[in-house]
């Protein structure tokens, strides 16, 4: 079994009509042993930018410690917010930092930039940057994900209709994929509030 | 001295994605007509799907080699059986022949991922889906094929089958109308099409109803 497929994780990005939807499963495996089925693998960074970290889990938690402490610094002595495409940046240095003994995570960055547009984007586990205008998809169910998502998106979806796209996709290619599951994890954030909703699938 | 590894492999994948829904009165197979090996394509014009029988229909994707010999055995056999009991096989027969001939070759497979579509004796459809050893399965709709990671999601939502343990036994077959399910298989190649990149140029879909067996063809995304 890859080291990318130590734990198991399905993470989709999704953008709507001045709105992204975030969303994760909840599993945390060893292999095929699940230990964690309220694994939160979605992170805030601050009200307008959520980070999803798939892929071996001590490095995603790692990960999200340095990447909080980097912005923690920004916000000290720049006196705001980071914006999603600066922060993609900074994971993608990051990355790139470790290029010959990487972390293995695929990082899924969703956040509201400038005049409330969402900006989603992934990357590769050394830094190579995906920007979609679409979705963006990672973990252990990527390919069924592709396939779910491709179908069902459509452009400038309302927040409602996106959360209710973005968690049919994600349970269908979850339901496919042994590594990933025991439900969702949820955030719908549009430029008033962040709505966080646990979904219940097939808990196997 | 180290041990030496052969770097010769019998094997080669042709790329490709097979798809079979089945309905109360008809079945539908679909399979891309791309053949590539590696990065490249060797053809856009090739045919997945085989007639085994009257109302029997096998789609394969994996290596074309080994399918073609497969095509052929399960032909030769089925003529032995129409001289033997004077009528032609049927689906569920084929089913078991099917899975018997993989699995004569446990130790040194057919690299062939099928779909078997057709219509039991009592005209409704049936789908039963194999892996490259003959472990199978009647169900109301399968993907094989390397498009079948991102194809059957969509279709498990879309068609939702029960589950073989459910009790009392519910009807694997889907509820869609022929045109519906059609439509439906179209929508999944060109979904197919857009991120595999061994499913396009063509479809062929072969439509088994009681009026016999036709074929369709659309065209899919070239790159």
């Amino acid at each position: 079994m890859s080291i990318f497929e130590y734990n198991g994780s399905a993470l989709v990005a999704m953008v709507g009509k001045n709105c992204f939807v975030i969303a994760s499963d909840r599993r945390l495996g060893v292999q095929l042993q699940t230990i964690a089925t309220d694994f939160q693998r979605i992170s805030k960074i601050h009200d307008r930018l959520f980070l999803g970290l798939s892929g071996l889990a001590t490095d995603a938690q790692t990960l999200y410690q340095r990447l909080v402490f980097r912005h923690k610094l920004y916000q000290l002595r720049e006196e705001r917010d980071m914006k999603p495409e600066t922060f993609a940046n900074l994971v993608s240095a990051i990355l790139y930092e470790k290029r010959f003994g990487p972390y293995f995570c695929q990082p899924v960055i969703a956040g509201l930039g400038d005049e409330d547009k969402p900006f989603i984007c992934t990357m590769d586990s050394i830094g190579a940057k995906e920007l979609a205008k679409d979705f963006v998809v990672a973990g252990t169910a990527s390919e069924s994900l592709y396939g779910a998502c491709e179908s069902m998106f459509k452009e400038n979806m309302e927040p409602e209709e996106l959360f209710e796209t973005v968690s049919q996709a994600l349970l269908a290619s979850v339901d496919g994929d042994c590594l990933s599951g025991w439900g969702g994890h949820v955030y719908v954030v549009t430029p008033t509030e962040v709505k966080e909703r646990i979904l219940k699938g097939r808990m196997d | 001295m180290p041990k030496e590894q052969a770097n010769w492999s019998p094997y080669d994948n042709n790329g490709g994605s097979c798809v079979a829904v089945a309905g109360a009165d008809y079945c539908v197979i679909a399979a891309d007509t791309r053949m590539s090996t590696g990065y490249n394509i060797l053809t856009r014009d090739y045919s997945k799907i085989c007639k085994l029988a009257d109302k029997c229909v096998m789609a394969s994707s994996g290596f074309q080699a080994d399918v073609k010999a497969l095509q052929k055995h399960l032909a030769a056999r089925h003529l032995i059986y129409q001289h033997q009991h004077n009528k032609q096989m049927s689906c569920p027969a084929m089913a078991q022949l099917l899975s018997n001939t993989l699995y004569y070759k446990r130790f040194f497979p057919y690299y062939s991922f099928n779909v078997l579509g057709g219509l039991d004796n009592e005209g409704k459809g049936c789908v039963f889906t194999y892996d490259a050893v003959g472990s199978y399965e009647k169900v109301g709709y399968s993907s094989q094929g390397s498009g079948s990671t991102l194809i059957m999601p969509f279709l498990d939502n879309q068609l939702k089958s029960p589950s073989p343990l459910l009790l009392p036994a519910q009807d694997a077959v889907t509820p869609l109308a022929e045109a519906e399910a059609i439509d439906l298989v179209k929508t999944v190649f060109a979904l197919a099409s857009e991120r595999d990149i061994y499913t396009g140029d063509k479809l062929e879909i072969v439509v088994i109803n009681a009026d016999g067996i036709r074929r369709e063809y659309m065209d899919l995304r070239k790159d």
